[in-house]
């Protein structure tokens, strides 16, 4: 098989990912709780990965970091901190379901969006500043998970920050090949999966915050002040009720430390090269449509396409049957798709990771036009 | 022995803490607080030996690190609370 779904998750780790799960399975035990030898040795694997990840995002110390179980969770506990029923909300047009869905949930929100047209960040910058008189909270996705679009998130925090907004960053396709930085985007929260660009394994998940008084979610055990009734006041523990996932912690560590050896300006710049061979590649498919913008100046390593004559999903299990992991539909991001303009029809989505060769990519294009001639 | 124990918020300050201590070269221990002194239940502490308490608070305060308590061990096994 060759895996070209990397934005879902990215299936081929570093070997030190599984090797220190495997053996964090039999040696860590729970950290804060109890001070033998299993609990101390898995506080100080957490620690050294709040740490690096702290470094790696340049958040202020270790204890803004935060994990949780996936991107979804993170973002959960950041809007349902900042977002109270009866709050103005601005969003982009690229968000995922992990907002919208949330947002949804929370009784009175108003949401405007943000849209702009797809790859001119210039246009989602002129609705996000008209649009920020009177919002109460902002989140922005950093790189559309349909689309590969990377938004202009540093200005659009900039803007937010000038008006005293608190602005939330989606960072689920960009953790670990952009720039994300704690400091520079001064955000209220920072969300993102660790099995995505981190080379983590699933079940892992960071929260970076910037502010301390962040909402609990979930409650219970948290190895500190036992004898009070109440959630501790201070971070990490008042985000992290209930045992933590040391295996998935171990993995994410390592690949934490893949991605700061190999350097995320490679990793990007590698995807970027297959995603624009791809893109050319597609665009010379009789009957395909691409979307990319030529040179793919403001796309990461994903790319969508759709084939004139045949449904996403039959051309999605098509290339499955033919040997290619893609993903078609909608991708829990229909707001991205009407902005769009592909939410009738969807997408047909292939995405990229460090673990990718231009040959992956040449046989993907032969499979596609194959497909494509069969449907003509 | 005569040790202090530097009473922590959390297990990830208690390792700030010693890690911090430790880059200075000073010789940082976590613990689990002794239930007599973790009022609110369940804390760490960071062990220094007695004579680098000094030297730690300096560090410690050098970085922004600010212990909650510290308590001293007596001759009986117990622990007195050092007011600074």
């Amino acid at each position: 098989m060759i895996y070209l779904d990397s934005a879902a998750t990215t299936l081929q780790k570093p070997p030190q990912v599984a090797q220190a799960m495997a053996r964090a399975s039999g040696r860590l035990g729970s950290p804060g709780r109890g001070g033998h030898a299993a609990a101390m040795a898995a506080a100080e694997t957490a620690f050294a990965c709040r740490s690096a990840a702290a470094e790696f995002f340049q958040a202020p110390e270790p204890e803004r970091v935060v994990f949780t179980s996936n991107a979804t969770h993170a973002l959960n506990i950041a809007l349902r901190t900042l977002v109270h029923p009866g709050c103005t909300v601005l969003i982009s047009g690229f968000e995922h379901n992990a907002v919208t869905r949330t947002l949804a949930s929370i009784p009175g929100v108003r949401v405007r969006v943000a849209a702009g047209r797809l790859f001119q960040p210039d246009s989602f910058l002129c609705e996000w500043r008209d649009q920020l008189d009177g919002v109460d909270v902002a989140i922005c996705n950093h790189v559309s998970n349909v689309f590969g679009y990377i938004l202009p998130v540093e200005e659009a925090a900039a803007l937010c920050r000038n008006r005293g907004v608190p602005f939330i960053l989606d960072a689920s396709q960009s953790a670990g090949c952009l720039p994300v930085s704690m400091r520079r985007l001064d955000a209220a929260f920072i969300a993102m999966p660790g099995h995505k660009g981190l080379y983590g394994p699933q079940g892992t998940g960071l929260l970076l915050c910037g502010l301390e008084d962040a909402a609990p979610i979930i409650t219970g055990g948290t190895g500190s002040l036992s004898a009070q009734a109440e959630m501790p006041g201070f971070l990490p523990d008042r985000l992290e009720a209930g045992t933590h996932n040391m295996p998935g912690i171990a993995g994410l560590l390592e690949g934490i430390r893949f991605v700061q050896r190999v350097g995320p300006e490679r990793i990007l710049a590698h995807e970027v090269r297959l995603a624009r061979q791809l893109a050319e590649g597609l665009d010379r498919v009789p009957g395909v449509e691409v979307f990319a913008r030529a040179g793919l100046p403001h796309q990461a390593g994903v790319v969508s396409f759709r084939l004139r004559n045949l449904d996403v999903e039959e051309a999605g299990a098509r290339l499955g049957q033919a040997g290619f992991a893609v993903r078609a539909g909608l991708h829990c991001a229909p707001l991205a798709h009407e902005t769009a303009g592909t939410l009738e029809s969807g997408t047909i989505r292939a995405s990229l990771s460090a673990f990718n060769q231009n040959r992956d990519v040449e046989q993907f294009l032969m499979a596609v036009r194959r497909i494509a001639r069969a449907a003509a | 022995m005569v040790y202090y124990l530097i009473v922590c918020r959390s297990l990830t300050y208690a390792q700030r803490t010693a890690s911090a201590l430790e880059r200075a070269g000073i010789t940082a221990h976590i613990l689990r607080s002794p239930r007599s002194i973790s009022q609110e239940g369940c804390s760490h502490s960071v062990k220094v030996s007695q004579r680098r308490l000094a030297d730690a608070l300096v560090v410690l305060n050098r970085v922004g690190l600010t212990p909650q308590r510290i308590y001293i061990t007596d001759s009986d096994g117990s622990y007195r609370e050092v007011r600074l």
